[in-house]
C-alpha cells in the first residue's frame, strides 16, 4: 500500500497530460513554499490527476496543496488502450528469481494467483512440481509460472497476434483476439498454459468487465489463459500477487534494468543474487530465454516432507 | 485394356452415366445422413458448453479432432498421386480411377477444414485469421495451402469433366431438373472444337505439375504444426517425408476401397478390371513399404538413444496404454497389406478390397498415435491437476463429430458419384479408340508394355487431340 | 461384468461420500473463528505530506479475507466534532486513505503526540481502532571520502518543544527499486544510535541508473510502534547511465508481431503464393477462354 515506489527519468515527463505523483506533488509543494527539499525524479506510477487540488495539513502544521486523485488508496491509473496493454511498460524488463530451497508447497502463491485471475476450479496458472531429477537425488518443490521467454515459442505459433511479447518482457494473452486453437498450448514446453474448456466461474460483476490483457480479467471460454506476471500490479507500484501471498520469500519479483528483485521483505541485486546461489533457468537447452530464474534447494529452510500433505499422493516423486 | 476393346462408344456412355440410387443405395445415403446429424447435435453441444463437452483438457489439448484433420489432409494427397503423377508419366491404366481419386481428395480436403473450425474454441472468430494474420504461424501457412491445394482439386476435378458434361447434357431422361440445369450452367458451353481441347489439355497439365508440389507441402506443412513444437515425438526433422509417405498410402488405400465399392455396386466391371486391383496392388506394395521405411526411421532412431524426454513416449507406445493400438497400426496397415498384396492371389479385387480397408483403419489410429500419446508425455510431470487430466479418451461428443465428418465425406462422394459419371467416359472413350487403333495397326505384345513407357507430357497432349 | 458391476457399486456409493466430505470440511469452516480486523497506518513521506490508511479485514483463520465498502470515521486525539479527521469508505482491498484537513492545525500543531481514533459511523462512543503517534522527522544525507560513498539518515521525533533523537528506529536504508527498496550496504536493515543516526557505507556498486546515472536512495520506516511510517528519499547521481534496449523489441523475428515479420518469410511466402495464385489466376482466364470459345462455335 505504501504509496511510493520505484523512480525512473524519462518515463512520459514530457506529457503535460498525465503527471507523476511526487513531481506532481512535489512541485505543489514548492509552489506553497513549505518543502525543504526540491528532487526532480518522476516515479514510476502513473497517474490520472484530476486537476482538483485540495488543501492539507502536513506534519509541521503546514498547509499543501494535493491533486484531488492522491485521496484514494491506490491513485486512479490512466485507462490503457489495447495497444499500450500490447507494447507494455517503457524502460522495464522483468524478472523473476524462484528460489527453491524455501518452498514447501504451502501453494499459497497458487491460491492468490487462482483468486486474482478467477481461474477455473482445478485448473492453476502456478503449479507446485514434486521434483526428483534422478533416482538417488533428494526431491524438492518447484513452482512454475508462465517462463516470459524471451524467444517463446507459443508466441511463434500464435496465428492471430493473440498472444504476444511485450517490450517490458512480458508474454500476454488478448482473450479478445484468442481463437482457441491452443497451438500455443502444443508449444509451451513448460506446460503452463490453460484453456478454458467452459464458461468461467465469476461474479456478474467481474464478468461484465471489459477484458484487460494486463489483469487477464475476466477469462472468456474458449480462450487460452496463463500466468501474466501482473502487469496491473506493478503500475500500482505492488509486487504480483503470488510474490505478495508466499509466506516464505520463495518469490522474487523485479525488474532487469535495475538489477533488483524483492520478494517484499527482502531486496537482492539480481546479478549478486543469481551469481552468489547459482541461478539458474528451466530446460536451458530448449532456446527459449525464461525471464523466470531458478536458486537450486540448497541449505533449505524446509525438509522436503513438509510439503507432502498439500500433495496429492500420485503426484510425488517424479523424475 | 483388351477388355474395353469390343465396347462402342454408347455402350461406354450407357455405362457410365450416373444412375440413380437403388434401395442400398438410399439405405447408404440415409445411414450417412443420421450419422451426420449426430455429429451435427454434438457439435450443437459443443458450442452450447464449450469444449469441455470433449475429453481434451490442458495437457491432452488436441485430440481425436485434430488427428482426424490429419488424417483428411492425409487421404486427400491420393488426388495428387493418381491424377497428376500418373498422368505426367502417361500411365493409362490410371485413367478410369481419376475422378475417383480427384473427389476423395476435394471432399477430405473440405472436411479437413471443417473439423479443424470444429476443433477451435471461438470458431466464431474465424475472420481472425484473415483481419490479424501472422504469417510466422504455421497454422497460418496451413491455411494458405489447403485453401491452394481445395481450388487445385477443385480445378482438377472439374477441368477433365468438361468433355463428361457434354455427353450428360445429351443424355435424355435425365432427373431431376436440377441436375440437368447444372450440367448446362458448368459445362453448356463444351462444344469439344479443337482449340477448347488445346487450351483444357493444357490447364490439365499445367494442373498436374502444380499440384503436386502443392500437395507435398499441405502434408509437410501440416507435420510443421507437431514438428515445430519442442515435444518428444514430434520434434523430428523427419516428420514431412514421414506424412507424405504415409498420405500417399493411405489415400492408395481408398482408392482400392473406392474401387471396389463402385465396381461392385455400379457394374463396373469392364471398366475397374482385375488388372486395375493388381497395378494398384503393386502401388500399395511400393508405398506400404515406402511408409515403414519412415516408421522405422522415426520410432528407431530415438528408440536407440532413449533421451529421458522421449523415454516414457516411446515405451508407452512399443509396451504401455498405446501398444494395442501402435501394432494395429504397424501390423495391420503396412506389415499384413505387404504380405497378401505380394502375393497374386493378394491383389485380386475382395482381398485388395480387405487390404484397402486395413490400411485405411490403420492410417486413421496411426494419426490418433502421433497426436496423442505424445500430449502425454510433457517435459514437467503431469502433477497439481484434476485427474481427469492425465488420461484421455474421446467423449461420445467427439467421436459423434469425428465420424459424422468421415460420414459427411462418404456422403459428398456418394452425391457426387449420383450427378456426375466416376469414371470419365470421353477419355475412356478416347483411349478405347486409341486401344483399338493400336490393335489395327502393331502387335499385341506392345500394348501392355506401351502403358507404362512414359512419353512425354507434349506426347499426351498430341494423343489428346 | 464383474468389474462393472463393482464400478457401478462405486459410483453409486460416491456421492455419500462426497456429501461426507462436504459436511467435513462445512464443520470444520464452522470451527474456525473469524474476527473482524480494522487497522489504522500512519504514513509520513519527505516530512511533509501525511496520510492514514485504515485496514478492514475478515480474519478467517490464518486467511486475511478485505472487508469492501465499509465505512469509518476518524478522529484527531477525541472523538468529537472539531476533532473529525474524515470519514472514509473501504475500497476492494479493503482499504481507505485519510489526510489531515487544515482544520486540525490548532490540534496539530499543540502537542507533540497524537493518537488517531477509527469508529463506525452511528456507534461513536465504540472505538474501533486506535493508533498513536508521535511527531517525527527523517533526514538523509550523503557524504564521500576517499572513494568511499556512504549515507546518513537521522531520525528526530518532536518532544517537549524540540526535535529531539529518535534511537533504536528500525529501518531500511538503500535504492528505491520496483516495489521496494535495495539495501545500499551489507546489511537488510539498520538501527539508529542513541544519537538517532544510520550512516550505511555504500557496498553497491555500478548499479544501473537513469539515462543520466540518476538513482534515488530512500529511508524508511515501516510499521514503527511509536513513529508510523517514515519515508525520505534523495536523488543522487551515483548509477551507471543505463539506456534500455528497445532494439530486441523492434526486430524482425518470428516471436514478433505480424507487423515485424522476418523479411526472409515474408519474400518467401509471398513469391510461392504468388507464382501458384498468379498460375491459378491464368486458369481461370483460360477457363473463361474455353467458355468464350465454346459461345463463338454455337453461333
Amino acid at each position: 500500500m505504501s504509496c511510493n515506489c520505484n523512480k525512473e527519468e524519462g518515463c512520459g515527463s514530457n506529457n503535460s497530460r498525465r503527471e507523476f505523483l511526487l513531481t506532481g506533488l512535489l512541485a505543489t509543494m514548492a509552489a506553497v513554499g513549505c518543502s525543504d527539499e526540491k528532487t526532480p525524479f518522476t516515479p514510476q506510477e502513473e497517474v490520472a490527476l484530476s486537476g482538483q487540488k485540495v488543501k492539507l495539513l502536513s506534519v509541521d502544521g503546514e498547509i499543501i496543496e494535493v491533486d484531488k486523485a492522491f485521496l484514494k488508496p491506490i491513485p486512479d491509473l490512466p485507462t490503457l488502450t489495447n495497444s499500450d496493454e500490447r507494447k507494455g511498460i517503457p524502460g522495464k524488463k522483468f524478472v523473476m528469481v524462484i528460489d527453491l530451497s524455501r518452498c514447501k508447497n504451502l501453494k499459497k502463491c497458487q491460491s492468490a494467483c487462482n483468486h486474482m485471475h478467477f481461474v477455473h476450479p482445478g485448473q492453476s496458472w502456478i503449479k507446485i512440481y514434486s521434483m526428483q531429477d534422478s533416482e538417488h537425488s533428494a526431491p524438492y518443490w518447484q513452482p512454475t509460472t508462465c517462463m516470459h521467454c524471451d524467444e517463446p515459442p507459443c508466441v511463434k505459433v500464435c496465428p492471430v497476434d493473440a498472444t504476444f511479447k511485450r517490450q517490458d518482457g512480458i508474454v500476454s494473452i488478448d482473450s479478445d483476439r484468442c481463437i482457441g486453437c491452443r497451438f500455443c498450448m502444443a508449444a509451451c514446453p513448460y506446460s503452463t498454459r490453460v484453456f478454458n474448456w467452459e464458461e468461467p466461474v465469476m461474479p456478474e460483476e467481474v464478468s461484465k468487465q471489459h477484458y484487460s490483457c494486463e489483469t487477464s480479467v475476466p477469462q472468456k471460454k474458449g480462450t487460452v489463459g496463463k500466468c501474466d506476471f501482473c502487469p496491473d500490479m506493478v503500475r500500482k507500484g505492488e509486487l504480483p500477487h503470488c510474490v505478495s501471498a508466499c509466506p516464505n520469500g520463495v518469490f522474487m519479483f523485479g525488474d532487469m534494468n535495475e538489477d533488483s528483485v524483492t520478494n517484499g521483505a527482502e531486496t537482492f541485486r539480481f546479478s549478486d543474487l543469481i551469481k552468489d546461489k547459482s541461478g539458474y533457468r528451466l530446460m536451458e537447452d530448449l532456446g527459449t530465454k525464461p525471464s523466470v530464474y531458478y536458486l537450486p534447494p540448497v541449505n533449505r529452510s524446509f525438509p522436503y516432507e513438509t510439503g507432502i500433505e498439500n500433495q496429492a499422493a500420485e503426484d510425488l516423486h517424479h523424475h | 485394356m483388351e477388355n474395353l476393346t469390343s465396347l462402342s462408344s454408347q455402350q461406354i456412355t450407357r455405362d457410365l452415366v450416373p444412375q440413380k440410387f437403388g434401395r442400398r443405395g438410399m439405405i447408404w445415403t440415409g445411414i450417412l445422413i443420421i450419422i451426420c446429424l449426430i455429429g451435427i447435435y454434438a457439435y450443437y453441444r459443443q458450442l452450447k458448453n464449450g469444449l469441455v463437452v470433449t475429453n481434451m483438457r490442458d495437457y491432452v489439448s488436441w485430440g481425436i479432432y485434430i488427428s482426424n484433420f490429419v488424417f483428411f489432409v492425409a487421404i486427400s494427397l491420393v488426388g495428387s498421386l493418381i491424377t497428376a503423377i500418373f498422368r505426367l508419366s502417361n500411365i493409362h491404366w490410371s485413367t478410369p480411377l481419376t475422378r475417383i481419386a480427384e473427389i476423395i481428395a476435394v471432399s477430405a480436403i473440405t472436411f479437413a477444414s471443417i473439423i479443424i473450425i470444429v476443433d477451435m474454441g471461438r470458431p466464431e472468430r474465424l475472420l481472425n485469421i484473415l483481419l490479424h494474420g501472422r504469417l510466422q504461424s504455421p497454422i497460418i501457412w496451413d491455411v494458405i495451402v489447403i485453401g491452394t491445394y481445395f481450388f487445385i482439386s477443385v480445378l482438377l476435378l472439374y477441368i477433365p469433366m468438361l468433355p463428361d458434361l457434354k455427353i450428360m447434357n445429351e443424355q435424355k431422361n435425365i432427373t431431376p431438373g436440377w441436375i440437368k440445369r447444372g450440367y448446362k450452367f458448368w459445362g453448356g458451353f463444351w462444344k469439344g472444337t479443337k482449340e477448347q481441347f488445346k487450351i483444357s489439355n493444357r490447364a490439365i497439365i499445367i494442373l498436374s505439375i502444380m499440384i503436386i508440389p502443392v500437395a507435398f507441402s499441405i502434408h509437410t506443412v501440416t507435420s510443421w504444426l507437431f514438428a515445430t513444437t519442442y515435444r518428444p515425438g514430434w520434434d523430428s526433422t523427419n516428420f514431412g517425408a514421414y506424412f507424405v509417405s504415409g498420405a500417399f498410402l493411405v489415400g492408395a488405400g481408398g482408392v482400392v476401397v473406392a474401387m471396389y465399392v463402385f465396381r461392385r455396386y455400379y457394374h463396373l466391371e469392364k471398366y475397374i478390371t482385375e488388372k486395375h486391383f493388381d497395378r494398384m496392388g503393386k502401388a500399395l506394395v511400393l508405398l506400404a513399404f515406402l511408409y515403414l521405411y519412415f516408421n522405422i526411421n522415426e520410432y528407431l532412431v530415438p528408440a536407440f538413444k532413449m533421451k529421458k524426454p522421449e523415454e516414457a513416449h516411446l515405451t508407452q507406445l512399443f509396451a504401455g496404454e498405446f501398444a494395442p493400438l501402435f501394432w494395429f497400426a504397424i501390423v495391420v496397415g503396412m506389415v499384413i497389406p505387404v504380405i497378401v498384396l505380394l502375393t497374386k492371389k493378394g491383389r485380386k479385387p475382395l482381398p485388395m478390397f480387405v487390404v484397402g480397408i486395413m490400411v485405411v483403419v490403420g492410417a486413421w489410429f496411426k494419426r490418433y498415435l502421433i497426436v496423442t500419446p505424445t500430449l502425454l508425455h510433457p517435459f514437467l510431470p503431469m502433477q497439481d491437476v484434476p485427474q481427469s487430466y492425465k488420461h484421455y479418451f474421446p467423449s461420445w461428443e467427439e467421436w459423434a463429430i469425428a465420424m459424422g465428418s468421415l460420414a459427411g465425406a462418404l456422403l459428398i462422394i456418394t452425391f457426387f458419384v449420383r450427378i456426375f459419371p466416376i469414371i470419365p467416359i470421353h477419355e475412356t472413350i478416347e483411349e478405347q479408340k486409341e486401344v483399338t487403333d493400336e490393335k489395327v495397326t502393331s502387335q499385341p505384345q506392345l500394348k501392355e508394355k506401351e502403358n507404362f513407357i512414359p512419353v512425354t507430357t507434349g506426347g499426351l497432349l498430341a494423343k489428346r487431340q | 461384468m464383474k468389474m462393472l458391476m463393482k464400478n457401478n457399486y462405486i459410483i453409486l456409493l460416491l456421492p455419500f461420500f462426497f456429501m461426507l466430505l462436504n459436511s467435513k470440511t462445512a464443520a470444520q469452516e464452522d470451527s474456525v473463528k473469524s474476527e473482524e480486523v480494522v487497522k489504522l497506518k500512519y504514513y509520513n513521506e519527505n516530512n511533509s505530506m501525511q496520510y492514514l490508511v485504515t485496514e478492514n479485514y475478515l480474519k478467517i483463520g490464518k486467511k486475511l479475507e478485505p472487508l469492501n465498502n465499509k465505512p469509518f470515521q476518524l478522529y484527531l486525539d477525541s472523538v468529537a466534532a472539531e476533532n473529525f479527521i474524515a470519514k472514509l469508505t473501504t475500497d476492494k482491498s479493503g482499504k481507505a486513505k485519510s489526510f489531515l484537513p487544515t482544520t486540525l492545525k490548532t490540534i496539530w500543531d499543540a502537542s507533540p503526540v497524537h493518537k488517531f481514533i477509527a469508529v463506525v459511523p452511528g456507534k461513536e462512543d465504540e472505538t474501533v481502532a486506535e493508533l498513536e503517534i508521535t511527531k517525527a522527522k527523517i533526514q538523509i544525507d550523503t557524504a564521500s571520502a576517499d572513494g568511499v560513498r556512504s549515507i546518513t539518515v537521522q531520525v528526530t521525533k518532536y518532544e517537549n518543544g524540540e526535535w529531539l533523537p529518535a534511537n533504536e528506529v528500525e529501518m531500511k536504508v538503500g535504492i528505491q527499486r520496483l516495489g521496494s527498496i535495495l539495501s545500499a550496504g551489507d546489511e537488510p536493515t539498520y538501527t539508529t544510535d542513541s544519537s538517532g543516526t544510520v550512516t550505511v557505507e555504500v557496498t553497491r556498486d555500478s548499479l544501473p541508473g537513469d539515462a543520466k546515472g540518476n538513482i534515488i536512495l530512500a529511508a524508511k520506516v515501516e510499521d514503527n510502534d511509536m513513529l508510523g511510517n517514515l519515508l525520505v528519499e534523495k536523488n543522487v547521481g551515483w548509477g551507471v547511465p543505463t539506456t534500455y534496449d528497445t532494439n530486441f523489441f523492434e526486430q524482425r523475428t518470428l516471436w514478433s508481431t505480424r507487423f515485424k515479420t522476418p523479411l526472409w518469410l515474408l519474400f518467401m511466402a509471398y513469391s510461392i503464393v504468388f507464382t501458384v495464385w498468379g498460375t491459378l489466376i491464368y486458369l481461370i482466364f483460360q477457363l473463361i477462354k474455353i467458355k468464350k470459345l465454346g459461345k463463338s462455335a454455337s453461333v
